[in-house]
Formats: structure tokens, C-alpha cells, sequence
């Protein structure tokens, strides 16, 4: 592999993010860097909506999406790419401080977060998920460097039966690794894979299931039900179960750890990064299941498993990693293929699309400073977000004493607003509100809302490439068979769809999941 | 309005009757922000003409002119929008051909091409070609059309999806040559771009392929407008190659809903020649690959009948269809 060209990439991507701008303030002409204005903007916006609990990064960059269409594409990207990795930050606060995770993937750092806080250690907890976090962060984006111009070339000769088969194992891959019932799962992406259909039919130009309603014959829109699923119907429920929230302790002090911390802490740091690196490149994977993997793996390493729970460090600095690890290496298949592995790359690719952009093997070539601009911007937003998190943990404190029943009338009206300004249409509104229902319904039946997602993204488009591959090869079902790449991956994905079945590992995933 | 104001209007009105009234209307318009409703998501080719537009026209009447985006439905759901609006010149539909030349023949649409809307101008033409891939082993014109007849079928040709505008291209190629190439259906210019990029299908006809021309990675045959590219001035036209009648032309104009005052929209039309004379919107424009031909709102109404007729003669002799 030739990575002679890196040194002038990732320049150009420095260049890229240093781009300076001359702005009119009060009549003075002032420099400013956009790109890092940008950049800092997402993390700090990310680590915001990561400590509030109920506001996820998928809802926060469906409703800002509209609004990066008077950003460049690279300013755009860069803020939406921060948000996302922003929020692993930002969710570990509120694990450790009050035990609610603000992020799913800080689930499992509220446990052992949240006993060391009540020790009075939340400042070493803190600093150790931050720590860990950067570390993760700048592994992943050096992972990113290195993975990418060779995935780009291979993907670029990729044709529509691989891509059709890469989908299958895609989905196989998110079936598989769905928490909960494997039925629920299958059942979600089912159903995701049916929403993805209503439409106009790309092949013969035909509607499907619109009933003659014209504002359906686009197809729904994924903000609509991402917003719908994620942030209407977090909202009902968190309405629902009203927690107390209970701060340990408003006044955070003593923030460095000890040696003994970090001792303690850098094997499950490097574990975790490994770990969170490779499941977020995964189609399904994502943030979540790496810190829920971390956790065990730690758990499982330990001479003193007994004592998870109980506010060891491992628990927080491995999982802490993972999720970071995971945020940044997902946009690998992003990147690469134009694929999303997860809902948040989908909001990536809507917002690539807002630009004209078509995400897929073409955007190194055809945008080199916006690819490498984003990669470059991922670490000096890590590293912004050590500076956010650490010293300013107060500001982020005060935060969580906002009431949540003005919050979620506050997130209800911007994502109005927000569906609103994406084509000017108030039936999507109702159709958000409609999916938001759903939503709900689905959080209290104990369906995850992710493989839908999933399922709605990936359907159509595999939908797609099926056809135009049978239609490029006259109409012959073989051609998946011939193409060695579109071969390995059906045959990966039968391999694992006859693993999970097996009855042995089907207990063992379960028992997984219940940890 | 203010009181003594409007009992002016009034008293004019009154006295002078209905066409003096048209005549203030014009005199005063426009007093408010005028929206520009385009039937497209913010991005596409509709919209880098647009936005340019939108500019000098705010600049040029002193009044925003702010562009509103109504996608969905192949262009249906805009000019819908923009069909259904009153029409007191304060909304107009600024579009390419196929929602109102190609899309009502297609489907039953809620609206009428000619009746629901008026003419005010033209804003551009992309000029644009067939594309094919250099491992087709082609350089010219004449050498696809041989090699698709010696190989029927062999050549697969991808589109923005059945019934667009560059789907016609190939079916009119089809008809009056009598070569038989495969139609691949897209989702867009720059989705058939990732396919034609490695040759799995191997001909296109979008202005997203034409930067790739000039990198030498695509090989641009012929160009379906009656003057050559600016840019490639080695391309043959098509009707220089004697395919005569084929270009099925790709523009783009400004309509104003039936009913508009004429007054405004003859003060519309005369502003949007100033501006597409100056250098700079030659410039602009130029960027996008398009060139704003002049025409009066009477010749657009004409270009658009023969337009409407010219594809709907198309789409019946290739038997395209849609439920």
C-alpha cells in the first residue's frame, strides 16, 4: 500500500480546518478561523446535549441540519462530526455526577462512575473518562487515517451486486447485534425495511403505498422519522418516568487522579480503544455496544470482579473509550462507501447531501479538503473537548439543574421547527408527531428504535442495487455468486446468521446482553 | 397600507378603472419580499442556477427575492405550490422544463402546464452531452453508434430515473438511430456518477460528469444543444453530427402563476435580460454550465408548446409508461 501522499493529505486537511475568514464585527475587519469556529461549535453543542439527559446526538443534528445549509460543506460536516463525538464527552458527566446516563453509551459508566462518585471520587472518574476519551479519540482518527485511501480504492471497484451484498451482511450484522430478542430485531428491521419502500419506485418510476397522497411520494423522510423515534418519543418517555435527579455533589473537587488510577486505568483504555475501533466499523455497532463490550471484557479480566459496581476505575475508563473509539471509527464505512452504520452517519450523509454532495468512493478524490479537513478536525476537537470537559465541568454541572419540563418543550418546538424548514411542509410535521407515537409505543413494548433505523436507511438501498445488479447482468440472479467480493460478503453473512441460531450461543448472547 | 394611501388607490381605481389599477400595481411592485419557489431539495442543479438569480434580481429591484424549496415528486409538489399561489406577483416558480414538458404526460398532475402558469422568463440552458467510459474502447460519436450496433444491448446507459428529462435523451438516441442500449435508472446525477466513474454502466448524460471529462477519465462524445460547450469547442453538436431535432433540450425559466398582472411580468421579464447580458451573471452562470438564451414571455410560451409536443411525441413513440 502507497501512504506516500499522507503527509500532503492530512496538510491539506490542516489547511483545510485553518481556513481564515474576514468577518465585520462592529466595523472592525477580524480574522476568524471558521473551520475551528465550526468545530468548536459541534463539540461544545455535543457535550451539551451529551450531559442533558433525553437529547440524543441523532435529534440534535436532524435539527440542525437545515440550518448548515448557509455553512460551507466543511464547516457543516465538522460541526455535525463534532456533535456526535461532543456527546461521548459530555454523556459520562451525567452517568458519574446524578447515575442517569446522558447518552445510551454511557449506560455502563454510570454504574461504576456514579459508586466512586459517591466515594467522593468523581473527580478522578471524570478525569479519567475524559483522559480515556482523548486517547481513544486520537487513536481511532490516526485508524481512520490509515484505513481510508485503501478502502476508498477497493470500494471504488465495487459494483452494485457487492454493494447489494456488503447491505446483507450489514443488516445480518445488526441483527445480530441488537440488544434484546433476536425476534424484536428482526422484526424492527422488517419493519424499517417496509417504511423505507412508500415512494416512488427509482426503476419504473411508479408509486408505492403513497394512497395518492403527493407529500408521500418522495418517500418519508429520514429526519422525519428520526426525529420522530428519537427525539418525540425520548421525550414521552422520559415525561413518563419522572426520575428525581440527585446530584452527589454540585461542587466537584480533588479532579486529577492518582497514580494508582492511572495505573490501574491504561490497560482497559487500550482494551477499550481496540475494542471500540473495531465495533464501530461494524454496520449496528456503534458507541453503545462498544462500551457495553468494554465493560464486560473489563469485567471479565478482573481478579476482583466482585467489585465492579462498586466504584472501580476500570469500569469507567474502559467503556469510556470504547464509545469514543467507536464515535470516530463508525465513519469509516461513511467515508469509505457512502454507507451509514448507524443512525448518526445516516445524519452525516443527509447533511453531505444538503451540499450536492454524494457520499461514497468519489468524495476523497472530488473533495480531498473536505475528507481530510474532517479527519484532521476530529482530533483538535478531541482535543477541545479535554479542555471543555475538564476545567469547565462546573458550567456543564449547572446545566443538569435545568427543569426537564422546560427543556422538552424547548426540544419539542426546535424539532418543529426543525422538521418544518426541510421542505416547507406541515404534513411532516403530523408524520413526526406519528412517529413519535410509535416511538413511544415501541420504547414500552421493548423494541430498540435503532434497528428500524436501520432497516429504513439500508432497505431501500439495497433495494436498489439488487435491481440495477440483476438489470446490469441481463436479468442473471448469478451474478452475486461470480463477483469474489459480493461472494465473501453473502457468504459472511450466511456464516453468522447460522451462528446466532445455534442454540448455545443464542443462551450466551443473551446472558451478554442482560449484564 | 395606509389609510390615505389606499383611499387614493381607491379613488384612482374608481375612476380610471380596472387597467390603471394593474398600472399602479406595476408602478409600486415589488413593495415586499418576493418568493422564488423551486421544485427541487437545496443542492441540485435548479438550485445553483436559482441562487445566483435570487441574488441580482434582489440587488436589481431593491426588494428580497428569496428562494423557497418545495421538493418531491419528479418537481409535481413545487409546481404545485407554485400553481396554487395568488397571483398578485409576489410568487413565482422558477424551474427546468420537466416538471411543466414532460411530467404532464407522464402522470395526471395538479396542474396544467400551459393554463395554470404564465411565462416571465428564461434564466438558463445547461448545455451537456453524452459521456462514455475510455474501456467501451470508443473516442467518438460515429464509433459508439457502430459499436452499439455490432453489440445490441452490450452498452448500459444511466439516467435520474424513468421519465426525466436525460432518460429521453437516450430513448429519442434510440429512436432515431435504432440502436439498442440499456437503461439503467438512478437517483440522481451524481448517483450514476459512482457507477460510470469504474465503467460498470458506461454512458451518461448529466453536467456532473463533465468535470471528469476534462480530467480525462470520461470521454464526451456529442453535445445535446444547438452550440458547442464553451469549454470542450472540440465536441461535435448533435445536430453537426446530422442527428437533427434530438438535443431534447434541458432549460430553465421563471413562470408566474395564471392571473399575474402582464404589467409585472413584462417589468419582470424586461429587468431578467438586463441582468443576463452583464458579464458577471455570464460569468456566474457560466459556472454551473449555463447559458441564458433571451426570450420575451410570447416566445417562451412558444418554446414551451413545442417542448411539451416534441416529448410527448417522444415518450409515445418509446413507449415509456407510468401508472
Amino acid at each position: 500500500m502507497d501512504f506516500g501522499s499522507l503527509p500532503s493529505d492530512l496538510w491539506l486537511g490542516l489547511s483545510a480546518c485553518f481556513t481564515v475568514k474576514w468577518v465585520t464585527i462592529l466595523g472592525v475587519q477580524v480574522p476568524i478561523l471558521v473551520n475551528i469556529f465550526w468545530c468548536l461549535m459541534g463539540a461544545l453543542i455535543g457535550t451539551a446535549i451529551g450531559v442533558l439527559p433525553g437529547v440524543g446526538p441523532v435529534a440534535t443534528m436532524a435539527l440542525l441540519l437545515p440550518i448548515t445549509y448557509f455553512l460551507t460543506p466543511e464547516g457543516a460536516l465538522i460541526m455535525l462530526a463534532g456533535i456526535y463525538y461532543g456527546a461521548q464527552y459530555g454523556g459520562s458527566t451525567t452517568a458519574i455526577l446524578i447515575n442517569v446516563p446522558g447518552e445510551a453509551s454511557s449506560v455502563v459508566t454510570a454504574l461504576d462512575g456514579y459508586a466512586m462518585a459517591k466515594l467522593g471520587r468523581a473527580g478522578p472518574a471524570l478525569a479519567m473518562a475524559a483522559l480515556g476519551s482523548f486517547f481513544a479519540g486520537t487513536v481511532a482518527t490516526c485508524l481512520i487515517v490509515l484505513a481510508a485511501p485503501p478502502l476508498t480504492k477497493l470500494a471504488q471497484q465495487f459494483a452494485p451486486a457487492d454493494y447489494f451484498s456488503l447491505m446483507v451482511l450489514g443488516l445480518v450484522l445488526a441483527i445480530v447485534m441488537a440488544s434484546g430478542s433476536l425476534l424484536k430485531a428482526f422484526g424492527m428491521i422488517f419493519l424499517g425495511m417496509l417504511l423505507g419502500l412508500v415512494g416512488t419506485d427509482v426503476n419504473t418510476g411508479n408509486t408505492r403505498f403513497t394512497f395518492g397522497i403527493g407529500d408521500l411520494f418522495d418517500g418519508i423522510g429520514f429526519v422525519i422519522v428520526a426525529m420522530g423515534m428519537f427525539g418525540i418519543a425520548e421525550i414521552i418517555s422520559n415525561l413518563a418516568n419522572v426520575t428525581r435527579r440527585d446530584l452527589v455533589s454540585s461542587k466537584v473537587s480533588g479532579l486529577w487522579p492518582t497514580r494508582e488510577d492511572f495505573k490501574r486505568s491504561f490497560a482497559p483504555i487500550v482494551r477499550g480503544t481496540f475494542l471500540g475501533s473495531l465495533l464501530g466499523v461494524l454496520p449496528g455497532g456503534g458507541a453503545v455496544l462498544a462500551s457495553f463490550a468494554s465493560y464486560s471484557v473489563e469485567k471479565k479480566l478482573s481478579a476482583t470482579p466482585e467489585n465492579f459496581g462498586k466504584g472501580m476505575i476500570e469500569g469507567v475508563a474502559g467503556p469510556e473509550s470504547a464509545n469514543n473509539a467507536a464515535a470516530q471509527t463508525s465513519f469509516i464505512p461513511m467515508l469509505t462507501l457512502g454507507i451509514p452504520s448507524n443512525a448518526v452517519m445516516a445524519m452525516m450523509i443527509g447533511g453531505m447531501m444538503i451540499h450536492g454532495i454524494v457520499p461514497g468512493p468519489q468524495v476523497m478524490e472530488q473533495k480531498p479538503a473536505l475528507f481530510w479537513g474532517m479527519i484532521v478536525s476530529m482530533w483538535l476537537g478531541n482535543m477541545m473537548l479535554l479542555v471543555l470537559n475538564l476545567p469547565l465541568i462546573g458550567i456543564w454541572v449547572k446545566m443538569l439543574l435545568v427543569p426537564y419540563r422546560l427543556l422538552a418543550v424547548a426540544i419539542m418546538f426546535f424539532c418543529c421547527v426543525g422538521v418544518y424548514s426541510l421542505n416547507n411542509l406541515h404534513t411532516e410535521i403530523y408524520f413526526m408527531a406519528l412517529f413519535g407515537v410509535l416511538g413511544y409505543v415501541f420504547i414500552r413494548l421493548g423494541c430498540e428504535p435503532a434497528p428500524l433505523l436501520l432497516g429504513f436507511l439500508l432497505g431501500p438501498l439495497m433495494e436498489v442495487y439488487m435491481r440495477r445488479a440483476m438489470l446490469l447482468s441481463r436479468g442473471d440472479p448469478l451474478v452475486f455468486l461470480q463477483r469474489p467480493l459480493s461472494l465473501a460478503f453473502l457468504a459472511i453473512a450466511v456464516l453468522l446468521l447460522l451462528f446466532v441460531i445455534l442454540p448455545n450461543v443464542r443462551k450466551a448472547r443473551e446472558t451478554a446482553f442482560q449484564e | 397600507m395606509h389609510r390615505r394611501k389606499f383611499l387614493g388607490l381607491a379613488g384612482a381605481t374608481l375612476a380610471t378603472g380596472l387597467s390603471s389599477k394593474a398600472w399602479a400595481q406595476a408602478q409600486s411592485w415589488p413593495d415586499r419580499t418576493v418568493r422564488l419557489i423551486l421544485p427541487y431539495a437545496p443542492g441540485g442543479a435548479t438550485d445553483a442556477i436559482g441562487r445566483p438569480w435570487a441574488e441580482k434580481l434582489t440587488q436589481a429591484f431593491g426588494q428580497q427575492f428569496v428562494i423557497e424549496n418545495r421538493g418531491g415528486a419528479g418537481g409535481m409538489i413545487g409546481a404545485e405550490a407554485a400553481a396554487k399561489s395568488p397571483p398578485d406577483g409576489y410568487t413565482f416558480f422558477l424551474t427546468p422544463n420537466a416538471p411543466l414538458s414532460v411530467l404532464p404526460t407522464l402522470r395526471k398532475t395538479p396542474y396544467d402546464p400551459i393554463k395554470s402558469f404564465e411565462p416571465v422568463g428564461r434564466v438558463g440552458d445547461v448545455i451537456n452531452g453524452f459521456v462514455i467510459h475510455p474501456s467501451v474502447g470508443v473516442k467518438t460519436f460515429k464509433e459508439m453508434i457502430e459499436y452499439a450496433k455490432k453489440n445490441p444491448g452490450k452498452l448500459a446507459y444511466g439516467s435520474s430515473g424513468n421519465g426525466t428529462a436525460n432518460h429521453l435523451r437516450l430513448e429519442m438516441l434510440k429512436h432515431k438511430l435504432g440502436v439498442d442500449i440499456l437503461h439503467v435508472p438512478y437517483r440522481g446525477g451524481a448517483d450514476t456518477l459512482n457507477d460510470v466513474l469504474p465503467g460498470t454502466t458506461h454512458m451518461m448524460n448529466e453536467p456532473v460528469s463533465l468535470p471528469h471529462v476534462k480530467a480525462g477519465k470520461l470521454i464526451l462524445l456529442a453535445v445535446n444543444s444547438p452550440i458547442r460547450h464553451p469549454d470542450f469547442p472540440d465536441v461535435p453538436t448533435l445536430t453537426e453530427l446530422g442527428v437533427t431535432g434530438a438535443d431534447v433540450p434541458i432549460w430553465f425559466s421563471i413562470f408566474a402563476p395564471a392571473g399575474t398582472p402582464k404589467d409585472i411580468i413584462a417589468k419582470f421579464n424586461a429587468k431578467m435580460l438586463e441582468i443576463a447580458k452583464t458579464d458577471d451573471m455570464k460569468t456566474r452562470l457560466r459556472a454551473v454550465n449555463a447559458f441564458v438564451p433571451l426570450q420575451t414571455p410570447e416566445q417562451m410560451a412558444k418554446t414551451l408548446a413545442d417542448d411539451i409536443k416534441a416529448n410527448a411525441d417522444l415518450i409515445k413513440a418509446a413507449n415509456i409508461k407510468i401508472e
